[in-house]
């Protein structure tokens, strides 16, 4: 409910402010995409953390609460039982995804107009969706790991500001000096691949004044090549969950906390 | 697939079991095996192995050695074929406040892939009055007393028609009703050798009046496991005799202490009525000497009232056990 509360909050609250600030803050011409903002700005933030926050209890809180012990004490494969709490909490992020865009399209219509290039919609969904696995695949890797849903929360958040705050810093020496190796650290950063994709997507697809207009406001991220970033991505989630899934097959289960 | 080995009537074996935890924290080797149609408790201290018995047997944890087998199979590598038709009740088990005991039930059988939809309703509602719950099957869960949630405890490991029922201190949390209710629905359950309960438990009394068999499980190793009257003669070499009687004259005592066998006779007054209280020791098991005690307290003239063998003999044989084993000290 706090997640749904909070999507609502982040997908309205920014378009009734710009609304209010009238056109000297947003140019007329950025109106019918205003749409595509909520994605490309809100997503590498808020999405992945609500990802994080999804992912990281998912295993972690029931072996807290001991509801692992009583499901698994059924006659149900630890398999069914893995693949079952990462698909059911990947299903609920893509629903706030969902609400995110919906609620997203609907402000960027009540408050500026009809909206363009609505077509770019499910390109813009299934690349946010991937991307977002990046930090879903992690932090339920680290719920499973530890076990502990508060310390999954802190060490997934921690993996995830780290790496974004890494990523920022490694982007502007790499612009001040000049040197490839930054960009190349920079870009095998988690945060990078999450990041990047969506952007990617959507920016040869927009006018060249949205595409700048973003390019400006995104510039901490140095992006690399699609497909350089679905490696990215793809690395980084079948590692995570071919080792949370192996750990959960080997091990104990854990008691509940008394 | 594994064939079942050994003993085909075997439910649950473990065969030298130990899980170590590193550290002095080792459990085993644990021998142990439950057949089919037995009513075992389980007994021992805190911190004895009991939940570790159980979770070894659940394929919640690996053995560090040793095996564990239930319906013939290793509950970890075939954990599905292994618990079929195990059910297991924690105690006092965390289940989502929001839910009530209904929808937790529908949750449960799905998840076991109930085989007949179109009876799962009358399969809840029969495993629902069966335990005493139907006038709380719409209560969210964080609203049902301590005892209620004991009994949904109960309810999720019946649905479906287990064969074997493991639970963890079953009764706790229960009011007087509700223990002599469950004694009868595990009585129901094991009838006629259909299905074998083992429970942990830590009221004596309750073992002792509804199990046919107990393990002593104490730092991780079984001490015993037979019928209580073989548990309670391996540890006791004495049973007692209890009976009420009007007072006693001291001839009479003489000739009580005269019968072969006895070796102490504590006679206190009874605080409610007019008469006496007196516990005689045997020192010789099997050997019933009530008909010669009623004969000579009959005679003596004094009025009778109740004889019987002495009771709570699985809680004497328990802490007499644990004092062995720890060298005198219960």
């Amino acid at each position: 409910m706090a997640l749904v509360a909070f999507t609502i909050l982040l997908s309205v609250l920014p378009y009734y402010a710009l609304s209010q600030a009238g056109t000297t803050l947003v140019p007329t011409i950025v109106y019918p995409y205003l749409w595509v903002f909520a994605i490309l700005l809100v997503g590498p933030l808020f999405l992945n953390f609500t990802a994080i926050l999804i992912a990281a209890g998912s295993m972690s809180e029931e072996y807290e609460q001991g509801t692992a012990e009583l499901l698994l004490s059924k006659p149900v494969r630890r398999s069914d039982y893995i693949a079952g709490k990462f698909l059911g909490g990947y299903v609920l992020f893509l629903f706030i995804l969902t609400l995110t865009l919906v609620l997203s399209i609907s402000s960027a219509f009540t408050f500026f107009g009809v909206q363009d290039n609505l077509y770019l919609i499910p390109g813009l969904f299934i690349a946010q969706a991937f991307s977002s696995l990046l930090f879903f695949s992690l932090a339920f890797m680290l719920g499973e790991l530890i076990r502990r849903s508060s310390l999954a929360y802190i060490f997934s958040s921690a993996v995830f500001f780290s790496s974004y705050i890494i990523s920022v810093f490694l982007s502007a020496i790499f612009r001040a000096t000049g040197k490839v190796v930054y960009k190349t650290v920079q870009m095998y950063l988690p945060t990078s691949a999450a990041s990047s994709l969506p952007i990617q997507y959507a920016l040869p697809r927009l006018p060249p004044t949205v595409s700048t207009a973003l390019t400006f406001i995104s510039t901490s991220t140095l992006r690399p090549t699609i497909s350089f970033s679905i490696e990215i991505l793809l690395v980084y989630i079948i590692v995570a969950v071919t080792i949370a899934a192996a750990y959960f097959l080997h091990a104990d289960i854990s008691r509940k906390l008394s | 697939m594994e064939a079942v080995t050994a003993n085909s009537s075997a439910v649950i074996e473990l065969n030298k079991a130990v899980k170590d935890y590193g550290g002095n924290r080792r459990i085993g080797p644990a021998n142990l095996t439950i057949s089919k149609g037995e009513i075992v408790g389980f007994l021992g201290p805190n911190g004895s192995g009991k939940t570790t018995c159980i979770r070894l047997i659940l394929g919640l944890i690996r053995p560090t050695s040793g095996t564990v087998k239930v319906n013939g199979f290793d509950p970890i590598t075939n954990h599905v074929e292994a618990l079929r038709h195990v059910a297991y009740s924690p105690e006092l088990p965390n289940i989502q406040t929001f839910l009530s005991p209904r929808e937790l039930l529908n949750l449960i059988s799905h998840e076991l892939y109930f085989p007949d939809n179109a009876n799962l309703s009358s399969e809840i509602d029969r495993v629902i009055e069966l335990v005493g719950l139907h006038d709380y099957a719409e209560t969210k869960v964080g609203k049902l007393s301590k005892g209620m949630i004991q009994r949904l405890s109960v309810a999720q490991a019946l649905v479906g028609s287990p064969e074997t029922l493991i639970l963890d201190e079953p009764m706790i949390g229960l009011d007087p009703a509700g223990v002599v209710h469950f004694r009868d629905v595990f009585r129901d359950f094991a009838a006629h050798g259909k299905g074998t309960v083992f429970m942990s438990s830590h009221i004596m009394s309750e073992v002792e009046s509804l199990c046919t068999s107990v393990a002593m499980i104490h730092h991780g190793k079984i001490l015993f496991k037979g019928s209580i009257d073989e548990v309670v003669g391996k540890v006791l070499d004495y049973s007692i005799v209890e009976l009420e009687t009007s007072p006693l004259t001291p001839q009479t005592i003489q000739q009580l202490k005269e019968i072969s066998g006895i070796t102490q006779i504590n006679v206190a007054n009874s605080g409610k009525w007019d008469g006496v209280a007196i516990e005689i020791t045997v020192c010789e098991r099997n050997h019933d000497i009530r008909p010669e005690i009623a004969d000579i307290v009959v005679k003596s003239g004094a009025k009778l009232y109740t004889i019987k063998h002495g009771e709570n003999m699985l809680e004497k044989a328990y802490i007499e056990a644990l004092k062995e084993t720890k060298g005198g000290k219960p």
